[in-house]
């Protein structure tokens, strides 16, 4: 009896009840930031980007992060120009955390809260939604965040004295597995 | 049915384990309350700018990205990623003086196409009439001016090609993209940019002294050409795709 009641009270503690948590890691990665200019427009590609999620009671939570200067324009010289300007010697990282309830994992669109650091400043963007495909266990995530230069407090970056727009969105095409 | 002390003993330990996970949980949950009640006080008080700044975006300092997720362990953090967010100020100043060097050469590069183009011009009449071997003169003063512009012209072409080849070099990086093209023109421009002038002295020598322009001198106008040629378009590759 005494073993049963300890087998029932060892089953029914926390310990033993909760605290699975699910881990997700980002396999493919797409990040690219689009910039205007008035004589030209330009794209800066990374696929660079790591990532992991772990879930645990009911909330996962997310960090995607990828060194600046592995997003690549197609040009040495602006590659530097935009490492000198988002100051990335001293801040390599371009990190984003995000949070979503468990029970959203498969829906076709996400709402989320982002918390970019960047360039030595956070910026937050509330509600950014993305596309969701499920194909098995792999989850492919695409979307855009509305990133400005202001938002980062960066010197807009200038080519024959004139400088770029402050808007330079940043697509987003990920791919994540559950492990 | 007895338990035996082993089992007492294990008992026990998962008692406490499960107490001390409960300790954790309930700090944790105490420490986002007490997080939420600042954040309410905050907002509590008066709408001061600077206040709103901060919440709209507050700038960490370096130590928090480096750790960023030392109080949640669910949270994902860089090392997990194998990144580091380590910084390089020594990198960070190179890219400064890079970049501010890079910005003067631009600059000064533009510039120097004013000189250019007048010196272009100018070159209209700083030719000598020809009557057969005869050679008239010409206008002299228009001859001198297209010197003066073509030394002005030289002398800014050096300065650029100063803060270009000062700027401090970069580690690791693999020219790639219009910067590539601009920099072999350099292999253009530049003898084109010393011979100019001394093809054009030695022009300018043999009118003065009444010679109708010849041997290697007569070259200079194709020389100049070339070289002007030479520097638009690498003022153009660094700029290409051009989009208006």
């Amino acid at each position: 009896m005494k073993i049963t009641c300890l087998v029932v009270l060892f089953a029914l503690s926390p310990f033993a009840l909760g605290q699975t948590s699910e881990t997700w890691v980002l396999t493919q990665s797409t990040l690219s930031y689009h910039m205007v200019h008035p004589v030209h427009t330009v794209d800066g590609v990374s696929h660079g980007a790591r990532g992991k999620g772990i879930c645990n009671a009911g909330t996962c939570e997310f960090l995607v992060a990828a060194p600046v200067k592995s997003f690549d324009s197609g040009d040495t010289n602006r590659d530097e120009h935009m490492i000198q300007v988002t100051r990335g010697a001293e801040f390599p990282i371009v990190s984003v955390r995000f949070r979503l309830p468990e029970s959203a994992i498969n829906s076709p669109t996400l709402d989320c809260d982002l918390e970019v650091q960047f360039a030595g400043n956070t910026a937050h963007y509330s509600h950014i939604p993305f596309q969701q495909t499920v194909q098995g266990n792999t989850h492919r995530i695409t979307g855009t965040v509305p990133a400005t230069l202001t938002d980062f407090k960066i010197p807009p970056p200038s080519f024959l004295t004139v400088p770029i727009k402050n808007e330079i969105p940043v697509k987003v095409d990920t791919t994540w597995q559950r492990q | 049915m007895a338990v035996s002390p082993l089992g007492s003993k294990l008992f026990l330990a998962t008692l406490l384990a499960t107490t001390l996970t409960f300790a954790g949980v309930a700090s944790a949950q105490s420490y986002s309350s007490s997080d939420a009640v600042s954040e309410i006080s905050i907002a509590a008080l008066p709408d001061a700018p600077s206040a709103l700044l901060a919440q709209q975006q507050t700038p960490p300092k370096p130590q928090d990205q480096k750790q960023p997720a030392a109080q949640n362990p669910n949270q994902p953090s860089l090392s997990d990623l194998g990144l580091s967010n380590a910084p390089d100020p020594a990198l960070q100043a190179r890219l400064d003086k890079h970049t501010q060097m890079l910005k003067i050469h631009q600059r000064l590069g533009l510039i120097t196409l004013i000189p250019m183009a007048a010196a272009v011009i100018s070159s209209a009449g700083a030719s000598a009439h020809h009557n057969g071997d005869q050679v008239t003169g010409g206008n002299t003063t228009s001859r001198d001016v297209h010197a003066a512009l073509g030394g002005v012209t030289v002398a800014m072409y050096g300065a650029t090609a100063y803060y270009a080849i000062a700027a401090p070099r970069i580690p690791e990086s693999h020219v790639k993209g219009g910067i590539k093209v601009h920099k072999y023109l350099i292999y253009v421009h530049l003898p084109g940019m010393v011979l100019t002038p001394i093809l054009g002295a030695m022009a300018f020598n043999q009118l003065n002294n009444g010679e109708k322009v010849h041997g290697i001198a007569s070259a200079h106008a194709a020389v100049a050409w070339t070289t002007v040629a030479s520097y638009t378009a690498a003022i153009v590759a660094v700029s290409w795709p051009i989009k208006l």
